[in-house]
């Protein structure tokens, strides 16, 4: 209960208004991912007005109040914030520097009842070169150590706030296909078995914690792990499990439909010869549409077709390619799923609406639509062309700086002249 | 034996220095020295058949910095028979026409740094054959013995424009092995894909990766990696000394034994002597520089600094030494020495005169869209207000490659009497969107995005699940 209370105080920090009360317009501008994130729409000439933090306005012939600061976004897009799926944002500062680094764990007792938050570093570099590249919120998780649980990630903003979450735990992550069987003594069917049992131990402990902490532990989840599982078998929160095969993604698809568990998918590099089920269980799938190579057996059918295959088959796709560093390079991934046959819009929704109805957070994000917080950034081109940089890029209302480690670097380095003194002393 | 003799011509022939070794024994065929064969594992690439072909209408990037809107090039027996305006091509008569109106035509894509075939799909153990991770110098070893021609991978980087590419041994040592360059067709052996005429490339690495495999038995600092490199440098110069004295003996006619062979050291003499081309993989700019003044202390020059993040701080210095550097487009972040990253690095290293940046995959997903990674480090270049054309940066991913590689007479831009290397692309190649609709290496027309025929698929694909939408181009 105590966890839950403060959820809930985390989430009304992060969803009221700032001190300011501005109100700001975006006029002129092209509106995309507008309306409901299940059926986005596009204003090909609109203005949104901005109050308070949120969206208060969004359409054609929107009039823009006197006391409004004014963005003229020329013609441009005009979208929502991105939202990153799946990352190590604000975990991973440099890969392998173990000290910077907590989306990686190794010789944990636990696993399941790791939760990401709790690593959180609000000051990660990482952070305002992401939001340089338009996104705005993402998902982040620690990946697996020896067990086929990560625990918990979180949903952060990427503004810069010492405390950037916005839910603690929005979805467990967890592995099955050759992920989770190199976990469980390299067999596929000792992953399932092994999956199935942490399962129904998660149920044993939700029934009766005392009888289970007297049980001995052998082949069991530790009393925290079986805990943290407690939300994913009641179908509270979603639990992300990576599958790549299409045998493998069926007998995911049965594990969930027998625990009852809000799967999402991630990987799917088969997903599309399955679509037909996945879109029939409502199964969303977080998936990197550059993958077209068998680097596993279970990958031998990856394509660059998937996802306007699974488009077809009325499948929600979101894109990340899991890295944390390039987070700012989901446009990419999503116009390439364009130049191989997906739509403009279902490619853009897989980075802004879908990611926010992965998460449950699509009542106040992923569109452009009144009521919602205002992370709206506005591009310079295409905002899925690989040329294209924002220009604007806000979060719960306000513009923010576009300026970070990475842009200081250039400037300081802009002219290679000896000057009157050590470059150290530039640009600080 | 014969075979031995033709290589030798073969190669002599290709060599643009004077090597004295070669030139006294071409003087005193009685008293030959015994010679190590400089090239064993001989190329046996040939080209396939085409027809003539002219493309005309489209907008071309030729790879030397010219865009010619409404081209023709004319592309005969295996070359480039020419290349201009409308006006100014002849098409002889009954040449095949392909109306590339509204299209764009680059030369082939060149990718210097890949791991194709040493570290191929599928990703398991038994194929790893990327890293001879059990020394901090094996310079004996060459990647081409570990290449698998039957990698997937080769065929999705020509689905994304790819003629040619150098595959390199991992960046684990600090001499890691020789390099090797191919033309991307599929064939049955490595020899097959061999470049002819190619020089080999030694991989050497700085920095993290050495000291970090080494850091037990060493070296396990920057300062350790820099002792190895000098030693290795060091013992080189002995062992061709010695090969020297033996050659200089022979040809006075005195009797003299060939000294011991020690394939680490022939290949870092030949490094030394300018005929191996070395690619140093080195973040840091700091480390650039010191790697710079021992190519000096030895006489031995770098041709490429490889996943220069650092380089736009040392762009001036790098000019002037006429080293290239091949830079990610943003990649950054996964170790220490990649921290210092920025998205204008291509742009401000070009921006330098005489400046010579290079686009670089080192991965199997990057090498198919090259593109697309020349495209965002150009639109980055101009938004920082750096000058930066399509014509220009296509050199990038063409030309300036081709240079580092040492195979710039013959590939790496639309030029008359060049390999026909050539991609048509549905659109601006600069874009997410487009795509390399039509590949031809030699002439011949090797992918064809609109022909699934024209589409290869490897040995290890066949009678796998998958297949339909799964070959080449992801079709």
């Amino acid at each position: 209960m105590k966890y839950l209370i403060r959820t809930l105080a985390a989430a009304l920090t992060a969803f009221s208004a700032p001190a300011l009360a501005q109100t700001y317009a975006i006029t002129n501008g092209h509106l995309m991912v507008t309306g409901e994130a299940e059926n986005p729409q596009e204003i090909v000439n609109g203005t949104i007005i901005v109050r308070d933090g949120r969206i208060i306005a969004v359409g054609e012939n929107i009039t823009v109040p006197e006391n409004a600061e004014v963005f003229d976004a020329g013609g441009m897009p005009v979208t929502p914030g991105l939202f990153s799926p799946y990352s190590g944002l604000a975990l991973e500062e440099i890969s392998l520097d173990q000290e910077s680094n907590d989306r990686s764990v190794s010789d944990s007792h636990f696993a399941a009842s790791l939760r990401a938050a709790d690593a959180i570093n609000p000051d990660s570099t990482v952070i305002p070169v992401s939001r340089a590249g338009g996104v705005t919120r993402a998902f982040t998780s620690i990946n697996a150590g020896s067990s086929q649980f990560a625990g918990c990630g979180a949903l952060i903003v990427l503004d810069a706030s010492l405390d950037p979450v916005i839910k603690a735990c929005a979805a467990h992550v967890a592995n099955l296909g050759y992920a989770g069987a190199r976990r469980a003594g390299d067999n596929r069917a000792a992953s399932i078995a092994k999956f199935r049992r942490a399962l129904r131990d998660a149920e044993d402990y939700a029934i009766d914690p005392y009888s289970y902490n007297q049980r001995p532990l052998e082949g069991r989840l530790n009393a925290d792990d079986a805990a943290a599982l407690g939300p994913v078998i009641l179908g509270e929160v979603p639990v992300i499990i990576q599958a790549q095969s299409a045998a493998d993604i069926l007998r995911t698809i049965d594990l969930a439909d027998e625990f009852s568990l809000n799967l999402v998918l991630m990987g799917g590099a088969e997903a599309y010869r399955v679509a037909e089920e996945l879109a029939a269980a409502d199964i969303p799938v977080i998936m990197n549409p550059m993958i077209n190579l068998p680097y596993l057996y279970e990958q031998m059918g990856a394509t660059l077709l998937a996802p306007g295959l699974l488009e077809e088959a009325g499948v929600k796709v979101a894109f990340s390619d899991g890295d944390t560093h390039n987070v700012r390079l989901i446009p990419q991934l999503a116009g390439n799923a364009v130049a191989n046959g997906m739509s403009h819009q279902a490619a853009l929704a897989a980075i802004t609406a879908v990611p926010a109805m992965i998460f449950g957070v699509d009542d106040s994000h992923g569109t452009l639509s009144p009521g919602k917080v205002a992370d709206i950034v506005v591009w310079d081109g295409d905002p899925l062309e690989v040329t294209s940089r924002p220009r604007l890029v806000m979060i719960d209302g306000e513009a923010k700086s576009l300026k970070n480690r990475q842009s200081a670097l250039a400037e300081r380095y802009r002219n290679l002249e000896r000057g009157d003194l050590p470059r150290a002393y530039q640009g600080r | 034996m014969r075979r031995f003799l033709l290589s030798l011509t073969a190669l002599m022939a290709l060599s643009a220095c004077a090597d004295p070794i070669e030139k006294d024994e071409a003087s005193d065929e009685n008293q030959a020295a015994e010679l190590p064969d400089k090239d064993p594992f001989p190329s046996t690439y040939v080209r396939y058949p085409s027809q003539g072909v002219a493309i005309t209408g489209a907008t071309i990037l030729t790879g030397t910095g010219q865009i010619i809107e409404g081209g023709t090039v004319v592309l005969a027996d295996g070359r480039i028979a020419a290349v201009g305006t409308a006006e100014d091509v002849d098409v002889p008569d009954g040449t095949r026409t392909i109306d590339a109106s509204g299209k764009f035509v680059t030369p082939g894509i060149i990718d210097i740094h890949s791991h194709l075939g040493v570290y191929p799909a599928p990703s398991v153990r038994s194929t790893s054959d990327g890293n001879e991770a059990t020394s901090p110098n094996t310079a004996g070893v060459w990647a081409e013995h570990s290449v698998w021609p039957q990698d997937p991978g080769f065929s999705r980087a020509l689905a994304g424009g790819v003629t040619s590419l150098m595959i390199l041994p991992g960046s684990a040592n600090l001499f890691g092995g020789r390099t090797i360059t191919l033309k991307n067709v599929p064939a049955r052996t490595v020899q097959d894909m061999k470049f002819p005429g190619a020089p080999y490339g030694l991989k050497m690495a700085c920095g993290e990766n050495p000291k970090r495999v080494y850091s037990s038995s060493g070296p396990a600092t920057r300062m350790g990696n820099f002792e190895g490199y000098r030693e290795g440098w060091i013992a080189a110069k002995d062992y061709a000394k010695k090969w020297e004295d033996y050659e200089k003996k022979i040809a006075d006619g005195e009797e003299a034994d060939a000294p011991g062979r020690d394939l680490k050291l022939e290949t870092l003499a030949a490094a030394l002597a300018g005929d191996i081309i070395v690619n140093m993989h080195c973040y840091r700019a700091d480390e650039m520089v010191q790697v710079i003044d021992m190519s000096e202390e030895f006489g031995y020059k770098v041709s490429t600094f490889h996943h220069a993040i650092e380089a736009y701080k040392v762009a001036d210095i790098l000019a002037e030494e006429e080293i290239c550097a091949a830079v990610w487009a943003d990649w950054w972040g996964f170790k220490l020495e990649a921290y210092d990253s920025v998205r204008e690095n291509a742009a401000m290293i070009s921006a330098v005169e005489n400046g010579c940046a290079i686009i670089h995959s080192d991965s199997d997903l990057g090498i198919q869209r090259l593109n697309q990674e020349a495209a965002k480090a150009m639109a980055d270049g101009q938004k920082f207000g750096i000058d930066i054309t399509p014509e220009q940066a296509i050199t990038w991913i063409t030309s300036n490659p081709a240079k580092g590689m040492g195979i710039y007479d013959q590939t790496g831009s639309l030029e008359e009497g060049k390999m026909a290397d050539v991609v048509i692309w549905s659109g601006d190649p600069f874009s997410v969107y487009a795509q390399a609709e039509q590949v031809f290496v030699d002439g011949a027309l090797l992918y064809d995005r609109a022909n699934p025929e024209l589409s290869p698929r490897s040995d290890f694909e066949l009678g796998q699940t998958g297949q339909g939408p799964t070959g080449g181009a992801g079709k």
